[in-house]
């Protein structure tokens, strides 16, 4: 195989997409999940029937148009499953294990987000209660960051 | 529909819906889906539960910036538990769709079918072209530094060259469609313009100009197929699916006459001879050939065998293609007035022959009677035909 290298070149044709990024819109009750968390300790779920959505979808599971209805962030959530990340994306070893988790607000809402927990990987197991430590309103932007982590609720 | 080719179950549209067309929608890919697939249902009277099949359609991943687009899509579309199909054959796939929904009903797989078409151009910075700069042959074009109009003026310069038809002659189309849109709910570029102020706009890629151009949308179309019986029991206006056809060419598109549109002629073909029409130019009352320039709608009818070759031009400076003319072409104002959100477009068109057969379509409504339409819509590397034959 060297050998052949050395004897040949080989073209290369090299490709770099000359779109540059995509700026997506947030969608109808993505705007107001969004709005909603920069503006209140809240977010919004869907309401279908009797059943509530999170992250809100605007349509329901029957294609009718949910309801936009406010969850609070100031009561404690419960995991319903967990990772640690000891490692990036390049495969560099992290100085300090990073724990993700799913976050759900209630045993009777369909769904929850994802999100950091701020724990040490030896406390951390499904069921505990957290709490969600938001950025000061000012510095809120309407993104999902906007939620710092979630805390064990001692 | 001649018996050329076994088909268990004869197929109608029972319903069509649509979203705004415009340039950057609030709305998520998957909220246009829906906003399209509600309307079509309610126009049909079913609810999501009457519908078997989903047929969803959809240009690259690459313009909503969302990979597994048709499964992304899924939910909007109503394809959640159900069985589903994406189909994409580029600009060609609006067509594509109703052709897809059309062979599960007819095979007799599914008794109703949601087709659902949706394109979100906008997210895609600086421009869309960025994505289409990825449709060449990696090794003898794209090093040239290609752009998607560069192709499109070739072709255009070869129809004026081949056909005498001079850039006013082209011009009419766009100041037709984009005046029909004028009437058009959902209508994006709709505008009362002369010929001049589209030589006047700005020179893009000579010989096109801006106005020559559908503009970059956002936006969704979706229809109902429904097997016979059940169209029958829905409305007193099924609008029947007679014939269908699609070809590719070769994706080595300065290998062919750039003047003619071969593998839509051949397309065409497939679909008449399936509804049994043997002189398309005096039997289809009514045409959405498509249009994404100018230049297009005449090459397309030229291809749909609705005027001769290179005769097209001619018979549009007389009016023959206008809303009152002999054989109304893009009564919707086609994708120069209404929009471009390259799938939900080509379902747009096959909407608005439904639309005119069943006398829905109000301002828009041409003023000769209509039996037979024809929607078509092409794309890939100037190589896909997709012709649909729709009747009342």
């Amino acid at each position: 195989m060297s050998m052949w290298r050395k004897k040949c070149t080989t073209p290369e044709y090299p490709g770099k997409m000359e779109t540059e990024k995509y700026v997506y819109t947030p969608g109808l009750h993505g705007l107001e999940f969004f709005k909603t968390l920069k503006e209140k300790d809240a977010i919004v779920a869907t309401k279908c029937g009797e059943t509530l959505y999170i992250p809100p979808t605007t349509l329901c599971p029957d294609f009718s148009k949910g309801e936009v209805v406010e969850v609070p962030l100031t009561n404690p959530w419960y995991i319903a499953s967990y990772t640690i990340v000891y490692e990036d994306m390049d495969g560099n070893k992290l100085d300090k294990p990073q724990i993700l988790a799913l976050l759900v607000p209630e045993e009777d809402i369909v769904g929850g987000i994802i999100h950091y927990v701020k724990a040490e990987p030896e406390e951390i197991d499904v069921g505990l209660m957290v709490k969600a430590k938001l950025k000061p309103r000012e510095k809120r932007e309407g993104k999902i960051t906007d939620i710092e982590y979630f805390e064990l609720v001692a | 529909m001649k018996p050329n080719i076994h088909v268990k179950d004869k197929v109608a549209i029972v319903g069509a819906g649509l979203t705004l067309f415009r340039r950057r929608m609030l709305e998520t890919s998957r909220e246009l889906a829906w906003e399209a697939a509600r309307e079509a249902l309610e126009s049909a009277n079913l609810e999501l539960k009457d519908i078997d099949c989903i047929v969803i359609g959809s240009a690259p991943d690459a313009f909503d910036g969302v990979h597994l687009k048709g499964e992304y899509l899924a939910d909007g579309s109503g394809a959640i538990s159900k069985p589903m199909v994406r189909v994409y054959v580029g600009g060609g796939t609006g067509v594509m769709v109703p052709i897809a929904a059309w062979w599960h009903v007819a095979s007799g797989l599914c008794r109703t079918v949601l087709a659902v078409a949706e394109e979100k151009m906008s997210p895609a910075h600086p421009h869309p072209q960025g994505v289409f700069a990825y449709i060449w042959d990696p090794v003898v074009e794209r090093p040239l530094g290609p752009n998607l109009l560069w192709i499109f003026a070739l072709e255009m310069r070869r129809y004026m060259h081949v056909c005498g038809a001079s850039k006013e002659d082209i011009a009419i189309v766009s100041v037709k469609n984009k005046a029909n849109a004028l009437n058009h709910p959902c209508a994006q570029a709709a505008a009362k313009i002369t010929v001049e102020d589209v030589l006047n706009s700005e020179v893009l890629v000579w010989p096109v100009h801006r106005l020559d151009v559908s503009p970059v949308s956002d936006g969704a179309a979706a229809l109902i197929l429904a097997r016979e019986d059940i169209a029958r029991k829905v409305t007193d206006t099924p609008i029947w699916v007679e014939g269908i056809g699609w070809t590719l060419d070769t994706t080595h598109w300065y290998n062919r006459e750039l003047a003619y549109p071969r593998y839509v002629e051949y397309a065409a073909r497939m679909a008449y001879k399936m509804a049994g029409i043997e002189r398309p130019w005096k039997e289809i009352d009514i045409a959405e050939p498509y249009d994404p320039f100018d230049y297009k709608e005449l090459h397309h009818i030229e291809g749909l065998m609705l005027a001769p070759r290179c005769q097209a031009w001619r018979l549009a400076r007389e009016g023959y293609f206008d809303r009152t003319g002999e054989l109304p072409t893009s009564p919707s104002g086609g994708l120069l007035g209404v929009g471009n959100p390259i799938a939900a477009a080509g379902v747009m068109k096959v909407a608005e022959i439904f639309w005119q057969l069943r006398y829905e379509a109000g301002e828009r409504q041409v003023k000769k009677p209509v039996h037979y339409g024809v929607a078509q819509a092409w794309g890939d590397l100037m190589q896909v035909g997709t012709v649909v034959v729709l009747s009342n």
